[in-house]
């Protein structure tokens, strides 16, 4: 009994002693800490659509994006498209590391947009993990170009309006993706038979090939594809846009092929005339530079 | 006759364990700065452990917990330059001698044995940590690419300091 007591006590002690030897497990033994995954995207916008990231606290980010003309447009007489090119300029603003605020301006029917970015919840692992980021998208878009029914129309018929919410998951450095449910209203509808109401379902994802250089990909579902009936009816595609992501410094350049031309929300998602299967595809990028203005 | 001895021995052990010294915040700072750009970093959420009976020494940081002045460097740094997702802990262990440690220290997933000044005191029956040195990136294949080489250091200085409390307090 007693010899028994002494082994037992002989490797109690050697436990302890074994369980010194390795200072450096200490380290490891960390409490868990929440880790925020970063740099789901490279960008705030993916090609057209949204991402759930958002500029960093007193980051002023500038995009410039063109859509150039068609394929099945002269294409060659007009440079691959590049004399016919449309434009649209965006200012935006981090107030915090969640909330993002901007404008912009497109030729595509002279409009002017604003939107409010926000970022509700974001994607972390460790303790308190949350498998996914959950961004806040507000825009309204004011349409400049004059009617040309010759009706007299109210400022409000030219405004429409898109909520979203952005579901974003980075499943491993390489691979993002996002699902972001949509609810557009129009003010103004053709015919009182049309939905001043559409809903949408925008799905988009990024694969990084490098640390510098991702393949992105977007597409979004309607619920509405025509207005008006008969000889004014007019026709809306999904809009399905690939393209590449470049990133230098404090640049992130997006080049892509797209059957969308408009960019300001939500005319590229819910009006968009143009089919893929008419041969109706359009180059087009996006440059944004970001500048800290407070640190 | 024989209890005293096994008593001894387990008091003993426990005095060994009693050596140990630990933190938690150990604040860090680098500088890869260059006169085009500044590029300074810090975190205080290093662990660092000292056993002053074998003079063990060890330091581990997350790479995410770097904070920088501007939100896009600092996830170009985890994100193209010390692949924080693949790598995501620098470490140094080793052993701590009269003014200087030495050891192995891995950053971006590759050991290097360095040997660098530093200073152990003990205060107020804590040990205080205290060294800065410079590494050079390369040694640690950060890659900087052509294009930005002349705003980055080729090396970065590192400062570590650290306050070590006993563990068995």
């Amino acid at each position: 009994m007693r010899r028994l007591r002494y082994i037992f006590i002989l490797s109690l002690s050697a436990l302890i002693a074994t369980a010194q030897e390795d200072i450096f497990d200490l380290l490891d033994e960390e409490t868990a800490s929440t880790q925020y995954t970063y740099a789901a995207f490279k960008g705030t916008k993916l090609l057209n659509g949204q991402t759930n990231e958002t500029p960093g606290k007193g980051v002023l980010q500038y995009i410039i994006s063109h859509r150039f003309g068609s394929f099945t447009d002269e294409y060659l007489y007009n440079f691959f498209g590049l004399d016919n090119a449309h434009i649209r300029m965006q200012l935006d603003y981090g107030f915090t590391d969640r909330l993002n605020v901007g404008i912009g301006r497109s030729s595509v029917l002279k409009t002017s947009d604003a939107f409010v970015k926000y970022r509700a919840l974001r994607q972390k692992s460790g303790a308190n993990a949350f498998p996914f980021s959950i961004t806040l998208y507000s825009a309204f878009n004011y349409r400049g170009a004059r009617y040309t029914d010759g009706i007299d129309h109210y400022m409000s018929d030219r405004l429409s309006y898109h909520n979203q919410a952005v579901f974003a998951r980075k499943f491993n450095e390489n691979l993002s993706l996002i699902l972001a449910p949509s609810i557009v209203h129009w003010n103004l509808v053709p015919g009182p038979e049309d939905p001043n109401d559409t809903y949408h379902l925008f799905i988009g994802g990024r694969y990084k090939l490098n640390n510098r250089i991702a393949l992105t990909s977007e597409y979004a579902f309607s619920s509405n594809h025509s207005y008006g009936s008969g000889a004014t009816e007019e026709r809306f595609h999904n809009p399905l846009s690939v393209g590449v992501d470049i990133e230098t410094g404090g640049h992130v350049f997006q080049f892509h092929l797209s059957n969308t031309r408009a960019m300001s929300d939500p005319l590229w998602m819910a009006q968009n005339p143009y089919s893929a299967a008419n041969g109706s595809l359009f180059l087009g990028f996006n440059i944004s530079r970001v500048f800290t203005v407070k640190q | 006759m024989k209890n005293i001895i096994l008593t001894a021995l387990l008091l003993s052990s426990t005095f060994v364990s009693a050596q140990q010294y630990l933190t938690r915040e150990a604040r860090l700072d680098f500088d890869a700065g260059s006169p085009l750009e500044d590029i300074e970093a810090f975190t205080e959420s290093g662990s660092a452990v000292y056993d002053a009976n074998t003079g063990k020494i060890g330091v581990q940081v997350l790479m995410t917990s770097f904070q920088f002045k501007r939100a896009l460097m600092q996830e170009h740094f985890n994100e193209n330059y010390v692949e924080s997702e693949k790598y995501p802990k620098a470490s140094f262990k080793g052993t701590y001698n009269e003014g200087s440690v030495a050891g192995g220290l891995t950053i971006h997933g590759i050991t290097k044995e360095i040997t660098v000044p530093a200073r152990l005191d003990q205060e107020e029956g804590n040990y205080v940590l205290v060294t800065s040195f410079d590494i050079t990136l390369a040694d640690y294949e950060v890659k900087i690419p052509s294009a930005v080489s002349n705003k980055i250091s080729k090396t970065a200085s590192i400062q570590v300091q650290a306050t070590l409390k006993n563990t068995s307090r």
